[in-house]
């Protein structure tokens, strides 16, 4: 088996694993190598033809292939190697790395430190156990993206969504924009669960009707979708008897819930956490397992790609320098816990003298609360369960934490909104 | 007369999401209620008078490694001709190679916004994608 030796290598060449390419090979990293099972780099974002990104990091309003053009491209000129459509079939504690692909075959890499960045998967129909028969025309949001902006395929003509996620809404509009009739987006939850942007752009400029407390109960169709059934469903998310109704389309388009993809990580014996589906990360984004690093979706699912970025970049600093063996160890490990009206916190665990920024999800939308982390108080104007919240732990702030084990990051006072 | 309406519109500038009922006589905004913040006026303001949105699809490409080039106009348009601008794009065709950034599209249906390429295409056949 052949064998290569690199300082750094980054698993995934999307957003996150670009950002730590680029950032391990600026903060001196000689080797870096970025492995893909695609065919070029970039993730999800080519096919996300939208503007909204690189807000926060270029102050500019960009579409996703020109946020990540500019990360291929920084790439390239600092010397990040690649390997593309190469799949990676196994990690090691210790930086060792077993991958294949068809120029190769089998090949090994040691690495001095591995920055995990696979990002996430969608949920499938198989995941949410639609009944019904099973024509062509059910695709995840996803696929239908790539088949319309990569592939060049216009998957259908009449349209349902399941999920109003931002996601869901985005292929939505895309459909609508293409020329398809967009007949619903349905969503299980009694609130939309993208931005309100979103509804607006998405779907009230093309008169897409959005179904609240209703789902998908059965696909029809032999060859081909013919319709679905819909219907309301009570506070548990059960369908209602004798409210449910067939909407004739040709697709039906799932966006339900994405999830981080981690069977290598679990592989190595990295610790995951069950709230996020990602690793249990610190400050630095190592993981359990020291010199292995993770960051962006495969960590927890982002709603800003420029949020990836940042993590990236700074699992990409810390595999150069664990790489080095420059890495300080945390002297002080300050253990994050979600508490009331939170439903995780990453990262997990901090060091409690050394500012963080620190992302949370709350359960619930909620209007004018506070999140308390033990002694210090956020105050919050807004928020819902589809933006992350960002917690900013200044100097000042993180003087509170000296000598915490562990600190509970929850809402103080709850005003549920319609 | 001018016709007095009243419109509500979620503001979308903060994620609080406030909903302003903007009262208008004929296409003029008179008042604005219900906003708890001063930037957000503007925003409802101009939503209700002349919505603007940012515009993005793809292209249909010959001969590159890719059949399709995504676009986006280098200024938002407006909203009712988000529709003209995708089919006047759906009947056009571009010849590989095409650079990101590259004007595919002069001053589409006269709006004084041109239309460019968001990625690069390469030539299909030529060495190295892109």
């Amino acid at each position: 088996m052949n064998e290569m030796t690199e300082d750094v290598a980054v698993v995934g060449g999307g957003a996150a694993g670009l950002a730590a390419a680029t950032r391990a090979k600026e903060t001196g990293a000689e080797r870096v190598l970025v492995l893909d099972r695609n065919s070029e780099l970039g993730g999800i974002l080519p096919q996300c033809v939208h503007t909204g990104f690189g807000l926060h990091h270029f102050k500019e309003n960009l579409t996703g292939p020109e946020y990540i053009t500019r990360f291929v491209d920084r790439a390239r000129a600092l010397g990040v190697e690649s390997k593309l459509d190469t799949m990676v079939l196994r990690l090691r504690p210790g930086g060792e790395i077993v991958a294949a692909n068809s120029p190769d075959g089998l090949f090994k890499i040691k690495a001095k430190s591995i920055v995990l960045a696979m990002g996430c998967r969608e949920r499938t129909r198989g995941a949410l156990g639609i009944p019904g028969e099973r024509p062509a025309g059910v695709f995840t949001a996803g696929t239908a993206q790539r088949l319309m902006d990569i592939e060049g395929f216009m998957p259908g003509k009449r349209v349902v969504v399941l999920g109003s996620g931002d996601v869901g809404l985005i292929v939505a509009r895309r459909f609508a924009v293409e020329g398809a009739k967009v007949e619903a987006v349905v969503e299980i939850l009694p609130y939309p669960g993208g931005l309100a942007r979103n509804i607006i752009q998405c779907l009230e400029d093309f008169d897409i009707p959005l179904l609240l407390s209703h789902t998908v109960t059965a696909v029809h169709g032999a060859e081909r979708v013919s319709g679905v059934s819909v219907a309301g469903v009570d506070e548990k998310g059960n369908p209602i008897a004798g409210t449910e109704r067939t909407i004739p389309c040709d697709t039906l388009v799932l966006s339900v819930g994405l999830i981080p993809e981690n069977e290598l990580s679990e592989e190595a014996g990295i610790v995951l956490d069950p709230l996020t589906g990602g690793p249990v990360v610190d400050q630095h984004m190592e993981t359990s397992v020291p010199g292995i690093f993770a960051c962006g979706n495969a960590v927890h699912v982002h709603d800003l790609v420029d949020h990836v970025t940042e993590t990236g970049m700074t699992a990409g600093s810390s595999a150069a320098k664990f790489a080095r063996g420059e890495l300080e160890t945390l002297r002080n490990r300050v253990r994050m816990r979600p508490g009331s009206g939170v439903r995780y916190v990453v990262p997990q665990i901090i060091s409690g003298d050394r500012p963080v920024t620190v992302y949370l999800r709350v359960r619930n939308p909620v209007r004018n609360a506070t999140i308390r982390a033990g002694d210090i108080a956020f105050p919050l104007r807004a928020a819902r369960p589809a933006e992350t919240v960002t917690l900013e732990f200044t100097e000042r702030r993180i003087e509170k934490l000296i000598g915490k084990a562990e600190l509970e990051v929850g809402m103080e006072e709850q005003k549920p909104v319609d | 007369m001018t016709e007095k309406t009243e419109r509500i519109i979620t503001c979308i500038v903060c994620p609080m999401g406030c909903e302003a009922t903007v009262s208008m006589e004929g296409k003029k905004v008179v008042k604005v209620e219900g906003l708890t913040c001063s930037r957000g006026e503007e925003y409802v303001i101009n939503e209700v008078e002349a919505p603007m949105r940012d515009f993005f699809s793809t292209v249909i490409i010959e001969g590159g490694v890719s059949p399709v080039c995504p676009v986006r106009s280098t200024r938002p348009i407006p909203k009712d001709r988000i529709m003209d601008c995708s089919r006047k794009l759906a009947r056009l065709r571009v010849t590989a190679p095409v650079r990101i950034g590259e004007t595919i599209m002069r001053d589409i249906l006269g709006l004084g916004v041109d239309i460019i390429a968001t990625r690069s295409v390469g030539v299909l056949g030529e060495k190295g994608r892109q």
